[in-house]
């Protein structure tokens, strides 16, 4: 028990400092993320590539917290505005690149949908200030007529 | 080449037999100690005991964490190949960075300090070795490293420079030693800000910071420990958190010395015998197994049509299993933390469930918590999951097809949501005496991740081809909405990945 306790007491004062700078890392102001493909009202078919372009800062992997660095997160139809002071999300229209893809291939239902890239860092926060790209729309065109 | 001893070799990726001579390109870390001739002369079984611990505790891990494998070590060295340039570069650096951390607090002259050399080329990989010119070079650039930084190649630099964010500083062609060609040569910066060699304040600041707290904390157990009345198994206790300060004796992992209990009839595992915890005063505590449920064999419709990652809907086959009546505790995981053989002391109440775990993590408890134990622990299958999250029904969720208060703990489940989790077992257990099946916390099980269950086994095993850089999560967590608590819910996540609201509960084989 003593030993727990050790371990216990050590911890929280090791992590105490990782505490005080977990939320809200800086970004760089002139940082940008940004859709290198699709394009703003492009019509896709079901099945799209994705590619993810970031400007004066650097992709690595969740975890890693090397300044200026993070990873990438997909909003698919996504209306509700980040919370700045917690982790972006996880869920189906959340989607997370922690092993530091820069870019997806995406399967969607026809119809219109709109897509938005969140920088996270290290902990899966948004940057201060967030580096977020512009929200676009997509056109994901019905599937072809398989009938003869 | 010719000059390194080989002390020991340790291959995990065997090239397949056949084949006269394997040949292929791999990115090429060299590492080498500096000044260890005068180190060993200073403190030769000291130097020794250290170097090994920094083998086993950062080298060896940041290589396999980095997708590449180690060739061999040698006494003040090893050799380790990647596929992946970046993965290499990104390994030297979080080796390199690691050691400055490590080294902080100790006087200059026994510093144990890397020089690292990073090249990619054509090489002849046998069994415990590597052989070409590929691996000569990367010795050479290594040799021309200073202590503490990362050299690497012009083939090197040309992969990463767009990928690796990080400062690179140009030291032209160099002529190396008995290899014609003049090689060019670039040092890594790690941080892209720190062109010109000045590390940036904020940094030094936060290792000052981390050591001094490290150093408090040292001196806090160290205190602690030796204000105790002595006797009682304090020599025991004082052996552990000297050891990273003082001479250090080799211990041998905790968790060989786990008791293992005397073992129940596996069939009808459920509620499990209390910890067998004697003596409070006893420092390695056993292992405590967490609660299981015996569930018996049978059949299941398993997906829906709700989602298309859930369809289709297919027929499978269950084996008689146990599964973990609550997802991993934190006090249950601190156990493995306190044996070192989890990453990581979880925070939190002792009854809440075990978060943001990778799926690497809860496969690292599960594994402890099977040899400690010496009963067959693993993660449960995805089918296994949702068997037992349906617990028998073949409705939305376990209890009907509407939403109820009380059933589980999600964004909009009828509870006031929470900042954390709440405490396992916090809500109604579903038919087969299960807590928290969907809701919660997310919870890992052993199969990689497919975007459908076209091709899925039907024999209730885990489904292990494919691409398995994700791995399934099943249950939803605390912070999703109710579709999620579906017992077919399904989603993948990458596998090295912390992430707050993960967690995982233990399957036990008859």
């Amino acid at each position: 028990m003593q030993i727990l306790r050790c371990v216990a007491l050590s911890a929280v004062l090791a992590l105490l400092p990782g505490v005080a700078f977990s939320q809200g890392k800086a970004a760089p102001k002139d940082a940008k993320v940004y859709f290198i493909t699709p394009y703003d009202g492009q019509k896709v078919r079901a099945g799209f590539l994705v590619r993810f372009g970031l400007r004066n800062m650097g992709v690595t992997h969740a975890g890693d917290d090397y300044q200026n660095a993070g990873h990438h997160h997909l909003l698919v139809d996504v209306s509700d505005p980040i919370d700045p002071k917690e982790p972006i999300p996880q869920d189906k229209s959340h989607l997370h690149f922690g092993a530091g893809q820069t870019e997806t291939f995406l399967e969607l239902p026809p119809g219109t949908h709109t897509l938005q890239l969140v920088l996270g860092d290290a902990k899966h926060y948004p940057f201060e200030p967030p580096v977020v790209s512009e929200k676009i729309t997509v056109r994901v065109r019905p599937p072809p007529q398989r009938g003869k | 080449m010719g000059e390194i001893r080989n002390f020991r070799s340790g291959n995990q990726n065997e090239p397949p037999p056949h084949g006269a001579m394997p040949r292929r390109l791999a990115a090429i870390i060299v590492g080498d100690i500096a000044s260890y001739s005068r180190l060993m002369q200073a403190d030769e079984e000291g130097t020794h005991v250290r170097v090994k611990r920094i083998e086993r505790d950062l080298i060896e891990p940041s290589i396999v964490e980095h997708h590449g494998s180690l060739v061999k070590t040698t006494g003040d060295g090893f050799i380790a190949i990647f596929d992946s340039p970046v993965e290499a570069v990104r390994c030297s650096i979080v080796i390199q960075q690691n050691l400055v951390g490590r080294n902080a607090s100790l006087p200059k002259d026994s510093r144990i300090e890397y020089r690292i050399g990073v090249n990619l080329g054509d090489v002849i990989i046998e069994p415990d070795d590597v052989y070409g010119d590929g691996v000569n070079i990367a010795t050479r650039i290594e040799g021309i490293a200073q202590p503490g930084q990362v050299f690497i190649s012009g083939a090197i630099y040309e992969q990463i420079k767009h990928k690796v964010v990080c400062g690179y500083e140009s030291l032209g062609d160099r002529k190396v030693k008995n290899i014609t060609d003049p090689v060019r040569i670039y040092r890594v910066l790690p941080d892209a800000d720190a062109v010109g060699g000045t590390r940036g304040r904020r940094e030094n600041t936060l290792i000052f910071l981390l050591g001094l707290t490290l150093l408090v904390s040292a001196a806090g157990v160290l205190w602690y420990l030796l204000a105790q009345p002595p006797g009682k198994g304090s020599e025991q206790a004082a052996t552990p958190t000297a050891a990273p300060v003082a001479s250090p004796v080799p211990q041998p992992p905790a968790r060989e010395a786990a008791v293992p209990t005397p073992q129940p009839s596996p069939s009808l595992a459920s509620p499990a015998p209390p910890a067998p915890t004697p003596t409070p005063s006893q420092s390695p505590t056993p292992a405590s197994e967490p609660d299981m449920i015996a569930i018996r064999g049978g059949s299941f419709a398993m997906g829906s049509n709700d989602d298309p990652t859930e369809r289709p809907v297919h027929q499978v086959a269950i084996k008689p299993f146990s599964i973990g009546k609550y997802p991993v505790t934190v006090r249950e995981w601190n156990e493995c933390a306190a044996a070192k053989a989890c990453g990581f002391t979880a925070m939190g109440k002792d009854d809440a469930p075990v978060t943001n775990v990778s799926w690497t993590d809860a496969q690292q408890y599960a594994g402890w918590l099977a040899q400690a134990t010496k009963k067959s622990y693993r993660l449960p299958s995805e089918a296994e999951w949702e068997y037992a999250a349906r617990g028998g029904t073949q409705t939305k969720y376990w209890w009907g097809d509407k939403l109820q208060p009380g059933m589980a703990g999600c964004k909009d489940c009828g509870d006031a949501a929470a900042e954390q989790p709440a405490k396992v077992g916090s809500f109604k257990p579903n038919p087969f005496g299960l807590y928290d099946m969907g809701g919660g916390v997310d919870q890992w099980v052993a199969d990689c991740w497919h975007r459908t269950y076209q091709g899925a086994p039907n024999d209730g095993s885990a489904w292990s081809g494919g691409d398995c850089s994700s791995h399934v999560l099943r249950s939803g967590s605390w912070k999703n909405d109710s579709r999620y608590v579906r017992p077919s819910n399904r989603d993948g996540y990458d596998t090295n990945v912390r992430y707050p609201t993960h967690g995982f509960r233990v399957a036990l084989s008859p």
